[in-house]
């Protein structure tokens, strides 16, 4: 490829990046639009997490909630518990969230498909279960009162009370998310994932530790989602079990199947169409959760490649799968 | 401590998980299917039951029967639904899509019966034996025969019959099915309908026990999923024996050592168990035995 | 009286790669015509085309013709009972049924039109799956499978069987033994349309065989005449190395 190309990519990206930052001002600058765009950031945050697991791995990790979950526990701890500050809270919610991941990477290592599945649904609820139970995490009541977000960069301090102030940390952290599923598919180890995924034998004929690399791409990808649940907890100041909640799970999976396996911004769009319904055109608890069920079966039944297979110029490369 | 009754409490127990968890033996048997909706059709089956009996003034039979013929119909939606997927045998995408299953049925339900937790109540509840140090109500001995009389029914079709001998056809051989003149989406919609009218029975068996809410499906459930697994893939007899184990030790663990990592300790022991044996996952060849 | 069985322009394709292309073939009743080609010549493909039947979901156009009537598009099972009965290449039979269960598990139409063979003509037809009728088919050796299969679908009253390599892993005693039970029903009016791989034995028993090349028919006619093609000669070195 010569460098004009290139040149123009980094250019309509940058724009793009710089776009979707004011994007919140486009659409009326209210403190409700900042809020929802904020959990929009965050939440398809967790779902790349899952993501790279689903459309890379080809597996169906069923304990990114507990990532996610203990992202934010870790934060909360951290900050309500020991008064530390956020830098502090990330590293402890990528360390809690490693920690989480190897263990249950080494366990799942042998386990494939629905035993895959099962394994890691049942991680969870174990995690749910301790959690709802011990008080070093709050019990059944959780943790409130976490602090307003606050990071110091050298000279440099912001501090986030209002969802206006909190949409930069939101939006850095999906830009950060975007740039590491972005390399991570590029990488040896996305290579290596994606050969594991789709022809295991060969893989292993080609010298790739199928073990290896699925026990590394579960590193990769918790702290994925535990990022998004350290920044979640911050948001709603609060965590609580409910973040385990099946809500969740089913919020990142459709968010992951939506518009389409290995599409970049698939995630995020996904997460943004449910996220935005919810937030502007809710039916009520109830309605939501009908509205996301319903979206996750239609399209699991209808289009199970996703909206973007529908759209006939799509680009045969990335929606290759399976 | 009354070791004696927390025996009965775990023979109980035992019998209502593994009434709740046969539908989906049978679905993860012959149709491979992980269903995660399955507490959802329970929650809906129990609040159908209690709607008609609060409605209508039906008695309790009635809202039973109703409530079972409401299980089935859903189970006959989901296998229309997740047909194509069934049958291409997409075992991950199917598993996902009961968990949005799950969740369409309880929006569903809250949007019909709201928040509010109810009662579902069974004139059999008031009616307690006494046995000297151990005691359980005419409900609880309801459940158990049921369970009991369940299991032997559906060993007996399964083995027995030209029925259930199509319905082990399917689970080990779905294209080669149609060879044999029979149509694959009848006995998988048949498969669907018992799992939901299952379910539904033990729902409105099981239900009474305790107040219900149409956030329950989770919690209710979450222990068959344990009886289905360790039971071994599809196993109907795996999962009488491994329901009843489960019953006894979530009774006699929470009695000792600690109730509120019951659910915690079970499914560690689960986790053990499919990574130190996970051949045991793979298809079942002991299935319907 | 129409043929029992018509192809017309018969196009198979998985993906886009067409792996069979018949522009006609006709099967008479009461007749056994066999197929025969090379690895990958598409003879499965041809034959469980008829059937509407395939683990892989090919794309199918054309007519398919049975006494006349055009079957295309009808399912599988609905054919099975309408006695275009497939034993198809392989696992045919269900491992965990009994031999007695796999016999009796297929449902047919009485009025199918071919005659049914009742248990007691399999067993007589096939001794020893008397022995083993409530053994499971998993247990079962290579050639009882083979027999099970055959026997199962004489059971549904078949119209026209479609046997799939039926000698396939047998030992050479054996294939004749099964051959020669074909042809006898062949002899008792059934219509057999065959796929073999062991040409000198189709040869024994056919009365009309087809040579398959590449998704074509490149020889045709009745055995007789076909027996002295050079490339059937050919192709049966081939099939012998
Ligand atoms: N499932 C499939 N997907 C794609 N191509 C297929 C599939 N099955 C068969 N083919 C192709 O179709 C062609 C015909 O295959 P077919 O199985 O009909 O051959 P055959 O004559 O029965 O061979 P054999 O003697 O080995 O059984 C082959 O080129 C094969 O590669
Ligand atoms: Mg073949």
């Amino acid at each position: 490829m010569n460098a004009h190309p290139t040149y123009f990519r980094i250019l309509g990206t940058v724009a793009l990046a710089l776009l979707g930052f004011f994007l919140p001002r486009f659409l009326g600058g209210s403190s409700h639009v900042y809020d929802t765009l904020g959990t929009i950031a965050s939440f398809s945050a967790m779902s790349y997490g899952l993501d790279i697991i689903l459309s890379d791995l080809g597996e169906i990790s069923l304990a990114h909630t507990a990532f996610f979950a203990t992202g934010a526990y870790a934060s909360a701890i951290l900050s309500v518990d020991y008064g530390q500050g956020a830098w502090v809270a990330m590293a402890g919610a990528v360390l809690a969230a490693l920690a989480l991941a190897l263990v249950l990477g080494l366990i799942t290592l042998r386990t494939r498909e629905f035993a895959f599945s099962l394994v890691t649904y049942a991680a969870a609820v174990v995690c749910m279960n301790i959690a709802a139970n011990w008080d070093f995490l709050g019990g059944s009541d959780g943790i409130v009162g976490i602090p307003p977000l606050a990071l110091t960069i050298g000279p440099l301090s912001f501090a986030a009370s209002q969802p206006p102030q909190f949409w930069p940390f939101a939006y850095g952290l999906l830009l950060l998310t975007l740039y590491v599923v972005h390399r991570f598919r590029r990488s040896r180890l996305g290579q290596a994932a994606l050969m594991v995924h789709m022809n295991p034998r060969l893989a292993s004929m080609c010298g790739v530790d199928g073990n290896r690399v699925r026990l590394l791409v579960f590193l990769v990808s918790a702290p994925i989602s535990a990022l998004a649940g350290w920044l979640y907890a911050f948001q709603r100041a609060y965590v609580g079990t409910d973040l385990f909640d099946t809500y969740f799970l089913v919020l990142m999976l459709t968010g992951v199947i939506l518009a389409g396996r290995r599409l970049l911004l698939g995630p995020l769009l996904g997460t943004a169409l449910l996220v935005g319904q919810k937030s502007f055109f809710s039916l009520g608890a109830y309605g939501d959760k009908l509205v996301l069920g319903a979206v996750l079966v239609g399209v699991l039944c209808f289009c199970p490649k996703g909206l973007a297979s529908l759209w006939p110029r799509a680009p045969g490369r990335a929606l290759r799968q399976m | 401590m009354n070791i004696a009754q927390q025996l009965v409490n775990g023979i109980i127990i035992g019998h209502a998980y593994a009434l709740v968890a046969i539908g989906w033996t049978l679905l993860l048997g012959a149709a491979r299917l992980v269903n995660f909706g399955h507490g959802q059709i329970y929650m809906v089956s129990a609040f159908v039951a209690w709607w008609i009996m609060s409605m209508t003034g039906a008695p309790y039979v009635l809202a039973v029967v109703v409530a079972i013929a409401a299980g089935a119909v859903i189970g006959a939606i989901m296998q229309r639904l997740f047909l194509r997927l069934t049958l291409s045998q997409d075992l991950v995408n199917l598993m996902i899509a009961t968990l949005g299953f799950g969740q369409i049925l309880e929006g569903a339900a809250g949007l019909t019966f709201g928040p509010k937790p109810e009662t579902l109540t069974s004139p059999l509840q008031a009616v307690t034996f006494d046995f000297g140090p151990v005691w359980f109500t005419a409900q609880d001995a309801l459940a158990v025969g049921a369970t009991i009389l369940v299991f032997l029914g559906l060993h007996v079709v399964l083995n027995r019959t030209r029925f259930g001998a199509a319905v082990r056809m399917v689970a080990e051989d779905p294209p080669l099915v149609a060879l044999y003149g029979i149509p694959i989406s009848r006995v998988y919609i048949s498969i669907f309908a018992f799992e939901g009218a299952a379910v539904a029975l033990a729902a409105t068996l099981i239900a009474p026990r305790t107040p219900i809410l149409t956030s329950m499906g989770f919690e209710q459930v979450v222990m068959t999923f344990v009886v289905v697994v360790l039971g071994g893939i599809g196993s109907v007899g795996g999962s009488y024996v491994a329901g009843l184990l489960l019953g006894l030790f979530t009774a006699i663990f929470s009695a000792l050592i600690s109730p509120a990592y019951t659910t915690a300790a079970v499914f560690a022991l689960l986790i053990a168990f499919m990574v130190l044996r996970p051949g045991k996952l793979a298809a079942g060849g002991n299935f319907a035995r | 009286m129409s043929a029992r069985l018509q192809l017309r322009d018969l196009r198979v394709a998985y993906d886009r790669n067409l792996a069979v292309t018949i522009d006609h073939l006709a099967v008479e009743p009461g007749t056994l015509a066999a197929v025969i080609g090379a690895n990958g010549a598409g003879k499965s493909t041809l034959i469980n085309a008829i059937a509407n039947w395939s683990r892989a979901a090919p794309r199918l156009s054309g007519e398919i013709l049975i006494d006349g009537e055009a079957v295309g598009g009808k399912s599988a099972d609905h054919l099975a009972r309408r006695g275009v009965v497939l034993v198809p290449e392989g696992r045919g039979v269900f491992m965990g049924l009994t031999v007695e269960e796999n016999l009796r598990a297929g449902l047919f139409a009485a009025r199918a039109g071919g005659r049914a063979y009742s248990l007691a003509d399999i067993y007589t037809l096939f001794p020893r799956l008397r022995e083993r009728r409530s053994n499971l088919g998993g247990s079962l050796s290579g050639g009882e499978r083979q027999m099970l299969a055959i026997g199962r679908a004489l059971r549904m009253a078949p119209r026209l069987l479609l046997l799939d390599e039926p000698s396939i892993g047998l030992a050479p005693r054996l294939v004749s033994l099964l051959l020669e039970t074909i042809r006898a029903l062949a002899d008792g009016g059934l219509t057999v349309f065959l796929v073999e791989q062991n040409v000198r034995a189709a040869i024994a028993v056919a009365d009309s065989l087809y040579l398959l090349e590449r998704g074509r028919v490149v020889a045709s006619g009745d055995v007789a005449a076909m027996k002295d093609d050079p490339r059937i000669i050919e192709a049966y070195l081939g099939a012998r190395n």
